[in-house]
């Protein structure tokens, strides 16, 4: 390839190329002769311009094969281990861990001053971003896990009084939890598997607060299981109602989960 | 209008792409177009004072600007996503070695060069994934790196150098500082590079 000659710090191929041009161009009489000309005076500065570059970094002796072999180093690789690679490809010997590029990544933010991203931490009433997202943490809820929460969509109002709508979520809890019980009888539920919301510390509060109604009514009862983990059921409703509420002694239990506990 | 053009410009730079004026003005400024200097130039010093941020316009022509981040280095962790580290390090990398190498490199070079590192342009990177992409699309559209076709060549070939958002995030003082770092030598060592450096 000629342009390669011509990149030879060498050679004079590029200043002999130059000169002959010169001399062409007396005798050019044709537009498309000079467009011609201006084409190679392109190509050649260029080729000049590389041929500069490539002195510069002559001078100054910096090798990017020993720059990429000391990052390597950097990056932690192994050098006495031979990697397997299935393909047969030319890499300098040595096995590069996994978290290479993690080492790498803990030194490089010292060069930038990078402006650090801007993220809500709890969502703002005003902005137009967060909404759309709790609206989705709700569906997704909604639709997630197993088939008896199938919850209805509809999200109740909030113009509904608190007791109405404590009601009527205490409901809801109480038949997903007998629909669960119809279809698996001889499985108790986990407590914390129940009431849990793995993206609301709120929820998961609420879901508890709900599930103490159940409790207190006698319409499920808490028990702790072998591994002495509560686990929740709903009561039968059998015409021994007023044993079952004597012999379910009047336990009290108090639960202490924090925001932490909860993660 | 000022704190609203404060928190756009905060939640646009999430994706470091630069911001327009055209969609800040369309977005927040709207009916104040007349106070539009006044509004920018406030959102800026609130950047400044209260999140210690700098608002700049890197393209004064087609008028983008950037944020970037005016406290001195802190010595401690960096509260980044892991991820973006890691990129950040790819990209100190490359741009190291664009300078090193004369602050211009043919795509080809760099591959070459990316190549040692085990990071190749055609094959799924681990941690990058499509390396390609995230060089010649990702870096180049948040302005770390320009790429420029070199004219007349067949096929054709691009030549990389350190776009604007590099040129205020970085320095070349600071990038040689991190070859020499990691070389074990003095800055000094490349005397060329060096006084380019402290020029």
């Amino acid at each position: 390839d000629n342009r390669e000659a011509m990149l030879n710090s060498k050679s004079n191929r590029l200043t002999e190329a130059l000169e002959e041009a010169n001399k062409l161009f007396d005798g050019v009489c044709r537009a498309r002769e000079a467009a011609l000309d201006a084409q190679f005076l392109v190509i050649a500065s260029n080729i000049g311009k590389e041929k500069a570059n490539e002195l510069h970094s002559e001078m100054s002796a910096f090798d990017s094969t020993t720059f990429a072999e000391d990052l390597l180093t950097f990056m932690g690789i192994n050098r006495t281990e031979v990697e397997e690679t299935d393909d047969s490809e030319d890499v300098p010997g040595g096995f590069l861990p996994s978290d290479a590029w993690q080492t790498m990544g803990e030194e490089a933010p010292k060069y930038f001053r990078r402006a650090p991203t801007f993220h809500y931490m709890m969502g703002s009433f005003k902005s137009e971003p967060p909404v759309p997202k709790q609206r989705i943490e709700r569906q997704k809820k909604a639709s997630r896990g197993k088939a008896e929460r199938a919850m209805p969509a509809q999200l109740k109002k909030m113009e509904e009084s608190h007791q109405e709508a404590t009601e009527k979520e205490v409901e809801r809890i109480l038949r997903i939890l007998q629909t669960h019980f119809e279809n698996d009888p001889n499985t108790p539920i986990s407590f914390f598997d129940f009431v849990i919301d793995p993206n609301s510390f709120a929820h998961t509060v609420e879901n508890m607060f709900h599930v103490s109604f159940l409790i207190r009514d006698g319409l499920a009862k808490i028990k702790l299981d072998e591994d002495e983990l509560p686990i929740i059921e709903p009561t039968k409703p059998s015409g021994t109602g007023e044993e079952e509420t004597r012999a379910g002694a009047r336990n009290q239990v108090v639960i202490n989960l924090d925001q932490k506990e909860w993660k | 209008q000022v704190s609203e053009l404060v928190q756009f410009l905060l939640v646009k730079d999430q994706k470091k792409i630069p911001i327009k004026r055209a969609d800040m003005l369309k977005n927040v400024i709207r009916e104040y177009k007349d106070a539009y200097s006044e509004i920018v130039n406030k959102a800026g010093r609130t950047l400044q004072e209260v999140f210690g941020l700098q608002l700049v316009e890197i393209d004064t022509k087609r008028h983008t600007y950037i944020l970037i981040n005016n406290l001195p280095r802190a010595k401690g962790e960096y509260l980044c996503r892991e991820k973006e580290k890691e990129k950040m390090g790819l990209l100190l990398v490359i741009l190291s070695f664009i300078f090193m190498k004369g602050n211009s490199v043919k795509d080809s070079a760099l591959w070459e060069f990316l190549n040692l590192l085990r990071v190749y342009p055609g094959k799924q990177h681990r941690v990058f994934g499509d390396v390609r992409k995230l060089v010649m699309e990702e870096f180049v559209r948040q302005k770390y790196l320009e790429i420029t076709p070199i004219p007349l060549t067949d096929p054709p070939e691009f030549k990389y150098q350190w776009g604007p958002r590099a040129e205020k995030e970085t320095s070349k003082k600071e990038v040689l500082k991190f070859v020499a770092k990691i070389q074990g030598k003095d800055p000094t060592f490349w005397a060329s590079q060096y006084s380019e450096a402290e020029a």
